[in-house]
């Protein structure tokens, strides 16, 4: 049996055992006129139909899927429910009573009809709190529920935020540096051998760092070195890489790919761009208590499009997600020829 | 034919003219690595066909092309590029992704050289390089959409401010060039200039009817109805009586 259908069982046991116990108090108390026994037959008949109503109200409850309803839906369908519910219950307790022949003798001679009328207010009373209770319950479970549907929802988005942002490397750079290795084939072939090592290794971390937050520097940093090799092998002269990297550093955890995206956006927003090429600069440091990456390249940015990119937004919105409002990152002409991209995340401690 | 291929990456092109020597009927002549070079190049060369990459430093392909006062025949080579394939789609340009497939550059190629002989025999012996002829074609672009067009498929040019409109099919697409500049380069035996904002196509005139002042109206194929001056309805009438 699971879980709920035990707890559920229970209390209603619990329940009707409870309002046993207390007509039996009260008869006790008020020292009603009965045999022991009849009392105890009667109760028990009460118990038994009291048990029987409200599991049958619990099957149609669960079979109309009525928790699943609006409130105001639900309340006018609970009402008749309590109405039909009191009669049938009181219905089997008198039925009940005169098959086990546990009627009191009565003075007055009082129709079945008009018992059953008397009664079945009577017995409503045990009916309506047992909806209120059972509708109740199943709300906040419900709302509880929700709540942490909601949640997991969240934190599911956010993850497979992450990992459309990661998963993000430029087919036109893939199919450049194919082309590229080709003409390498005969020219010189220990540099296409070179480059093909080079492209499985940008492929391969993108593929298996969509599973991790962050990354040690130093292996970033073997992506970013790989991917320029093979940019410059594009570009010839047209490319000068320079690196300037705190040997501390090396260890910092960073979002995987985010360094790469940058040096990617310096190639194709500016060198790309230049008939004479330029310098792509790439620098880790410490200040204060950030770790600095900063990406330097020749270039302009053009007002409209640089800074809004999906480089530069995707840059952005990863810092959010995975620093909140502690990293920061902006991108900005430094001088009349060169553009800065810069990243600072908190060390912790 | 001779063919010049412009393209940024040395690789790129070298591997480009490898795969060219499978074609003796095709010599490259010059290799341009930037727009502008592409240009002087183009103009030196009087080319055939060039093989142009797309993505260039300081200009794209596409902005060289719209330069030139006639494009020769074109084939685009470009690495994966969702922009550019969609005005491929929509136009069915010839293009060929990088790094290129055997099979489509011959076919791309003879597709080429099957065209090329049906025009060298249209368009018989006479060559003037400052005009235009009927056969030549420019390249338009229109935002996304762009076209190469043949001058005979012109109905019209009217002019908008410092461009032109040019009317084809059922396409009226902006070019960056005045009227004036057009007229001068445009035969006249062919294109003619009805009035001050309007140049049509003789060979796309449906009907001609009198007009107010002892002038003309047109109406051309596709619809349009241009007012001939009346200066140039006694031009126009010389034309046509010869």
């Amino acid at each position: 049996m699971q879980l709920h259908t035990k707890r559920y069982w229970f209390l209603q046991v619990a329940g009707w055992g409870f309002v046993g116990m207390v007509m039996l108090f009260f008869a006790r108390a008020y020292k009603v006129d009965m045999p022991l026994d009849i009392l105890l037959k009667r109760i028990a008949i009460v118990f038994v139909s009291g048990i029987l109503v409200t599991h049958l109200l619990r099957e149609l409850i669960r079979w109309q899927g009525w928790m699943m309803k609006p409130v105001e839906k639900v309340v006018p369908l609970l009402l008749v429910a309590i109405v039909v519910a009191s009669v049938t219950f009181s219905f089997l307790v008198l039925k009940g009573r005169e098959w086990f022949d546990l009627n009191t003798p009565s003075p007055k001679n009082i129709s079945f009809w008009t018992k059953l009328a008397g009664s079945t207010f009577d017995n409503g009373l045990f009916i309506l709190p047992w909806v209120l209770i059972y509708y109740f319950y199943h709300f906040f479970q419900k709302s509880r529920r929700q709540q942490l549907d909601a949640l997991k929802m969240e934190s599911l988005i956010k993850e497979l935020e992450l990992r459309t942002i990661k998963a993000h490397i430029n087919p036109h750079f893939i199919f450049n540096s194919l082309n590229s290795i080709r003409a390498l084939v005969d020219e010189n072939p220990q540099r296409a051998r070179r480059a093909i090592t080079e492209l499985s290794n940008i492929l391969r971390s993108s593929m298996h760092t969509e599973k991790l937050e962050t990354v040690p520097l130093t292996n970033e940093l073997d992506i970013v070195k790989d991917y320029l090799a093979l940019e410059n092998m594009r570009f010839e002269d047209r490319l000068k890489v320079e690196y300037e990297i705190d040997e501390d550093t090396l260890k910092m955890p960073v979002p995987p790919m985010m360094l790469q995206t940058l040096v990617e956006n310096a190639i194709k927003h500016g060198i790309s761009q230049q008939v004479n090429g330029g310098v792509v600069k790439v620098i880790s440091d410490f200040t204060g208590d950030y770790h600095e990456l900063v990406v330097q390249n020749t270039g302009q940015m053009d007002s409209n499009g640089n800074g809004k990119g999906f480089g530069t937004s995707s840059t952005a919105s990863r810092l959010n997600l995975l620093y909140g409002e502690k990293a920061k990152f902006e991108i900005q002409q430094i001088n009349g020829s060169l553009v800065e991209a810069r990243v600072l995340i908190p060390v912790s401690l | 034919m001779r063919a010049i291929i412009i393209d940024d990456e040395r690789l790129a092109r070298t591997e480009l003219k490898k795969m060219l020597l499978e074609f003796p009927e095709l010599e490259v002549v010059d290799e341009a690595t930037n727009a502008e070079e592409g240009i002087s190049k183009i103009a030196k060369h009087q080319p055939d066909i060039i093989f142009l990459d797309i993505q260039m430093p300081g200009k794209t392909g596409f902005e060289m092309l719209q330069q030139l006062e006639k494009t020769p025949q074109v084939i685009f080579t470009t690495a994966y590029d969702e922009f550019a394939l969609k005005a491929f789609e929509v136009n069915a340009l010839d293009y060929l992704l990088k790094p290129i497939e055997p099979k489509r550059l011959s076919d791309a190629i003879h597709k080429l050289t099957a065209s090329d002989q049906r025009e060298v025999r249209s368009e018989g012996e006479f060559v003037n390089n400052s005009i235009l002829s009927e056969s030549d074609q420019v390249f338009v672009k229109d935002g996304e959409r762009c076209w190469f067009v043949k001058l005979s498929d012109i109905r019209l040019f009217e002019s908008v401010g410092n461009y032109a409109k040019v009317f084809f099919g059922t396409n009226k697409p902006l070019i960056l060039k005045s009227l004036n500049a057009l007229e001068e380069r445009l035969d006249e035996k062919v294109f003619f200039r009805a009035n001050r904002k309007h140049i049509i196509n003789l060979r796309m005139i449906e009907k001609i009817e009198p007009y107010f002042n002892g002038g003309l109206l047109l109406e051309l194929k596709g619809g349009e109805k241009i007012e001939v001056s009346r200066r140039q309805t006694v031009k126009f009438k010389e034309m046509m009586s010869l």
